[in-house]
């Protein structure tokens, strides 16, 4: 798809605005002008004596300030239409950017940091917003400069001749210099970026970064790519400037022309001052196609870069979904959320994986070849060292990583997309490190759920959060700050719990949801899991709570099942288990590992 | 006309214009006379074409030699073209006067809310500080670069042609500055109206954008739990309460530009007429009208230039407000008059420390404690009891409500943050790293650090293969969010930021918590070192991690529930950690 037909996509959706704007526009920049210029005309011909028309001098100052009270209406009502199509055809862009990533597979990066992504959602959606303008001025330069030239050619076809040649000389340059223009865009967005990556970035970091009394380097860092962002912005603004001016200048230096052509027609009077007025009016006109015209060659190469940046943000998507007309809600009711139901024969009996590969491109580390079932009421570890693959196997189960090969399947039954078919209500799963987001302790956990349709209070006793609320200033209601900062870390793994028992899925998947709980905590969750019946868990531990309780244990070891079975038989057969369980791994071994 | 709707905390006056102005703009002494200097240039040169004009029409319609007209038409030409170059230097001159004061102006932000206490950050999302420190200072930038520079070059243009009107006829320079002056009026009284609905628009942005950050960053979590509907919700919320506030703002402005516009038509006939008048009275010549005519268009330019100045200063307004509030944002957490601290270990003591995040919810009460310099405490406690708090007082993250908190014999209210910081290291389970270099998240940009430095605290954690399978050594750039590590291996460079430090203070919380039982013992021995003549703090829940410990702090709530030596408590059935002990769970009495 060419930059134009993402434009024109997003211009089809919210076309009824885009058009009132379009055909006001071309009326103020062409018409209405065009006809103050004739009218100035007849008022200096009239003073001359060269021409008279039936209105009189004066009569033709008053059609002036008709025209003058038509245009600053049509400017009311332009500048909203424009508004309005403007922000929906941005706002188009960062709906359907927003739901893609969404519904990207969960662990799949993103090529930049999330404060990258706000970066190009607020500037490289804004740039089309802006861009906007710029081509319907474009489309009224363009007529009135057509309506120009035939005026002028019924006055003096060799004078209007004379005035093209400057005119070439803007095209020409203008085009030649797009290149230049489009690097020094891509640089200074880039250099932008940076500097916005690293904002964001510092905030998220700001404890720290003040545990390690950084911050003036931080801020010194910031200084630096800030410098590089300087550099990059003046030599954009310079040529782009130099670029206008050049467009400004030219009707200046096509006047010039014309001056020195018409001196001779002046003195006789074949050319009169109301002619001059009329070639200075135009051809200042002109001008402003050549800047417009240069602007939109410019900022089409400056568009380019955008879709481009927006695309990123799209990995795997088909380019027509980035400009896919999808609903607004700008008035509407804000959209349900959807709770998907279990359908029958979903109740997990058994889960069956078989020969699950994933390698990471980059490393060559993953996991290969695993093989392991999951029946229904059973309590699965999987434990390993550290970079044994246990995370990677979890997320190539649930699909966030894409396997390279072997089948999932659940009841029998194959699951093809593992991303979309292994969540809730049949699949909750919590990282190592889960996100709670700036709202109240309540929706962080519903996440959507209507609170009347799920059990939140028994939720919350699972997940051993009972006694923290009844602390919290205002209990569910709290709200816990940005990524949950207000709460401490256990607490945030319990919420991020409590979201899946509030969800009552059939399988459990848990990385590593003890560490950060003390001892006591510990115990009352696994007691609390299994007090449901027939809950099935599968989880990452080394934890010997975990360990004894599992039915079944996987060790892994550097991305291979070194042993399966129960603790005690484990504990006689492996020694790779003997070793996880003592904590005797001496640093030689854990330095190959 | 909503005017009397506009709050008065949206007023910015123009004492607040002049301040920041003086503070990141007229600094810049030399910068800002080299753009004076093409200013004027610019301006004289623009004055200068009518003027040849007026000749070239006078002379022409009265029949002069053509060689007059050509050399009047040719210096017309040479002026356009000196302009052009006028005018691209004094871009550049006042780019660079506004990105300098940008960035002068950014780095200040970025330095003062990054010294402010958490407190702060725990209500903005690093979404809002981007817009912040980034948008707003650009929306000043762009304020320095165009109000400095191009607001003198609008007055300094229009004052010249009202000049060389009054030069005309007086009647002339009269009408035009009657009406200039009208229109300035009109535009200056609307100047605060749009100013509310603007903040309140970019106000509407900025929680977007905090939204929109947050959910990308969490978009694991909202996928696995089947919540993107949800955060579509949320997305679709703030993308309607933006589109509202920016259409009533839209609104306004449209009210704005109209005005001038018509403002502007009036100009012309204004012009005319006088024009018109002069000439049926046989006070000017033709070229005389056509210069009158000209110059009133020229009005329109810096008149217009300056409503959008003001529009820019508008904007600017609203993020002055906002930069105003937070650059008026104190810390809580101030700087002492400063205290040298002991080398080697430091004793840390508690004296009755009470500490609340929101008032009437102390999550520490009363608590004290005093740690010898080179001894090691363990912290126990139910998550929520209180532990990492105390950390995070220790560091003065936070101020404590009630009590004191003493390093090394000293209050450490009374050192400067950055001297009492840089004697502690912390080590947490939630190891942040960020885009960048190894070398930068390890030393967090201090190029002092030396290469062999870090490799040796690299290798002493075992890390050794990893750094010789980056691509580009400690150059190598590391993803944010551990992207590319494994949990562990970013445990472990948690570790290195703490030996780097070489600090007299270690606290662990829950530091190995995520690490599996083989690599945790493929630490211990460096644990040890870190410890090693240090004075420790260990929050932990598990034992083996305690067993280095020589005393033990159980917290509940908030308070002290029993202290005392480890070995004492353990050997005391009476002792609520004896009964810890027995709970069951072999795993803490390994």
């Amino acid at each position: 798809m060419s930059t134009w037909q993402y434009l024109l996509r997003a211009c089809m959706v919210y076309k009824w605005p885009l058009i009132v704007d379009a055909v006001l526009g071309v009326s103020m920049v062409a018409v209405l002008p065009t006809l103050a210029a004739l009218t100035q005309r007849s008022i200096f011909d009239s003073l001359t004596g060269q021409s008279t028309s039936g209105f009189g001098v004066w009569g033709l100052v008053g059609i002036l300030a008709g025209l003058g009270l038509a245009d600053g209406l049509q400017q009311a009502v332009r500048f909203v239409a424009y508004s309005y199509g403007a922000f929906n055809v941005r706002a188009l862009f960062q709906r359907n950017i927003f739901a893609h990533i969404m519904n990207m597979p969960g662990h799949q990066p993103l090529p930049h940091s999330s404060g990258e992504a706000v970066n190009r959602f607020r500037d490289d959606t804004q740039f089309i917003h802006d861009y906007l303008g710029d081509i319907t001025d474009l489309l009224g330069n363009v007529i009135l400069a057509v309506a120009g030239v035939v005026i002028m050619a019924m006055i003096s076809v060799s004078l209007t001749f004379t005035t093209f040649v400057p005119l070439a000389v803007v095209l020409v340059v203008a085009f030649y210099v797009r290149g230049a223009v489009s690097r020094l865009r891509e640089k200074s967005r880039e250099t932008t970026g940076e500097v916005t990556g690293l904002v964001g970035e510092a905030f998220n970091l700001v404890e720290a970064i003040q545990v390690a009394g950084a911050e003036d380097r931080v801020r010194r860092r910031i200084d630096e790519l800030s410098e590089a962002r300087m550099r990059a912005a003046i030599r954009e603004s310079v040529l782009l400037d130099f670029l206008r001016g050049i467009g400004f200048n030219i009707h200046v230096l096509a006047m010039g022309f014309v001056l020195i052509a018409a001196g001779q027609a002046m003195r006789t009077g074949e050319f009169t001052v109301g002619d001059l007025s009329l070639f200075v009016f135009f051809l200042s006109n002109v001008g402003a196609v050549g800047v417009g015209f240069g602007e939109v060659m410019n900022g089409y190469q400056r568009l380019n870069v955008s879709i481009e940046r927006m695309r990123e943000l799209m990995p795997g998507a088909p380019p027509e979904d980035l400009v896919r007309p999808s609903r607004s809600f700008l008035y509407k009711e804000l959209p349900e959320t959807r709770q998907t139901a279990m359908k029958d024969g979903e109740e997990l009996e058994r889960m069956d994986v078989r020969e699950l590969t994933f390698v990471h491109p980059d490393s060559g580390r993953g996991v290969r070849d695993i093989s392991f079932c999951v029946k229904r009421g059973t309590f699965t570890v999987v434990t390993g060292r550290i970079g044994s693959g246990k995370t990677t196997l979890i997320r190539a189960l649930l699909g966030s990583l894409p396997r390279q090969s072997g089948e999932i399947r659940w009841n029998d039954q194959t699951v093809v997309d593992p991303d979309r078919f292994l969540v809730p209500p049949r699949v909750a799963y919590t990282s190592q490190s889960p996100r709670l987001f700036s709202e109240e302790l309540r929706s962080n956990i519903l996440l959507g759920l209507k609170e009347e349709r799920v059990d939140l209070p028994s939720a919350v006793h699972s997940a051993v959060l009972e006694p923290d609320i009844a602390a919290l200033e205002n209990g569910l209601d709290t709200v816990v700050g940005p990524r949950g900062v207000k709460l401490s870390g256990g607490q945030q793994r319990r919420s991020a719990a409590a979201r899946m028992f509030v969800r009552d899925p059939e399988l459990f998947v848990f990385d590593d949801l003890s560490s950060g709980l003390d001892v006591e905590t510990e115990r009352l969750l696994w007691e609390r899991l299994f007090e449901g019946a027939d809950r099935t868990a599968l989880v990452i531990s080394h934890r010997r709570a975990a360990l004894r309780r599992a039915d079944h244990i996987l060790v892994l070891k550097d991305g291979v099942v070194d042993a399966e079975g129960k603790i005690d038989d484990l504990l006689e057969s492996s020694e790779e288990m003997r070793r996880l369980w003592r904590g005797e791994v001496d640093a030689q071994e854990g330095e190959s590992a | 006309m909503p005017a009397a709707s506009t709050d008065s905390k949206d007023e910015v006056s123009l004492r607040q214009y002049a301040d920041l102005l003086l503070r990141y703009a007229v600094r810049q002494k030399r910068l800002f006379f080299i753009a004076g200097i093409l200013l004027l240039g610019n301006i004289g040169l623009q004055l200068a074409n009518p003027q040849i004009l007026r000749y070239f029409i006078d002379e022409a319609t009265q029949g002069s030699p053509l060689s007059r007209l050509l050399t009047a038409a040719g210096l017309f030409i040479v002026i356009a073209l000196v302009q052009q170059v006028v005018s691209v230097l004094a871009t550049y001159a006042s780019g660079r006067l506004g990105w300098t004061a940008t960035n002068t102006l950014r780095s200040d932000l970025a330095g003062h809310a990054l010294h402010l206490d958490m407190s702060f950050h725990n209500e903005h999302t690093p979404g809002e500080m981007i817009e912040r420190i980034d948008g707003d200072a650009n929306q000043l930038g762009q304020f320095f670069s165009s109000l400095v520079v191009h607001m003198l070059e609008s007055t300094l243009l229009l004052v010249g042609i009202l000049a060389l009107l009054f030069r005309e006829d007086w009647r002339a320079g009269l009408a035009l500055s009657v009406f200039s002056g009208i229109v300035l009026a009109v535009l200056l009284s609307m100047r605060n109206i749009a100013v509310g609905r603007y903040r309140r628009t970019q106000e509407a942005v900025a929680n977007a954008f905090g939204f929109i950050e947050e959910r990308v960053a969490g978009r694991e979590d909202v996928r696995t739990n089947a919540a993107q509907s949800y955060a579509l919700q949320g997305f679709h919320w703030h993308i309607r309460n933006w589109f509202r506030k920016y259409m009533a703002t839209m609104v306004m402005f449209t009210l704005f530009f109209s005005i001038t516009r018509f403002s502007f038509a009036m100009g012309a006939v204004v012009g005319f007429g006088v024009g018109v008048y002069l000439f049926l009275n046989d006070l000017a010549t033709i070229g005389t009208v056509y210069l009158i005519l000209h110059y009133t268009y020229m009005v329109a330019e810096p008149i217009e230039r300056f409503n959008w100045q003001l529009n820019n200063l508008q904007r600017a307004a609203g993020s002055i407000v906002r930069i105003t509030e937070l650059s008026n944002t104190r810390s809580k957490v101030v700087d002492g008059p400063g205290v040298q601290f002991s080398r080697g270990a430091l004793g840390v003591r508690f004296d009755g420390v009470t500490f609340a995040y929101t008032p009437e919810e102390p999550v520490l009460r009363d608590v004290s404690f005093d740690l010898r310099p080179g001894r090691v405490l363990g912290l126990i406690g139910r998550t929520g009891s209180g532990k990492t708090t105390i950390s995070r007082l220790l560091f003065r993250l936070y101020d404590p409500g009630s009590g004191r908190i003493v390093l090394d014999g000293e209050d450490i209210r009374g050192a400067r943050l950055r001297e009492a910081r840089a004697r502690i290291a912390l080590v947490t389970q939630d190891v942040r790293l960020f885009r960048g270099t190894v070398r930068d998240n390890l030393t967090f940009y201090d190029a002092e650090t030396p290469d062999e430095r870090l490799r040796e605290v690299i290798y002493d954690l075992g890390l050794e293969p990893w750094l010789r399978e980056l691509p580009n050594g400690l150059d190598s750039e590391l993803q944010s969010d551990s992207g590319g590590l494994s949990a562990g291996e970013a445990q472990l460079l948690a570790f290195a930021r703490a030996f780097l430090k070489d600090p007299g203070v270690v606290v662990l919380d829950e530091a190995t918590s995520r690490l599996d039982r083989g690599t945790e013992q493929l630490i211990e021995r460096t644990m040890d070192k870190l410890v090693e003549g240090r004075t420790a703090i260990i929050i932990a829940h598990h034992l083996p991690t305690l067993a280095r410990c020589d005393e033990l702090l159980m917290l509940d709530n908030g308070r002290v529930l029993e202290s005392g030596g480890r070995l004492e408590l353990a050997n005391d059935p009476s002792s609520r950690f004896h009964a810890l002990l027995q709970t069951g769970l072999e795993e803490i009495l390994t």
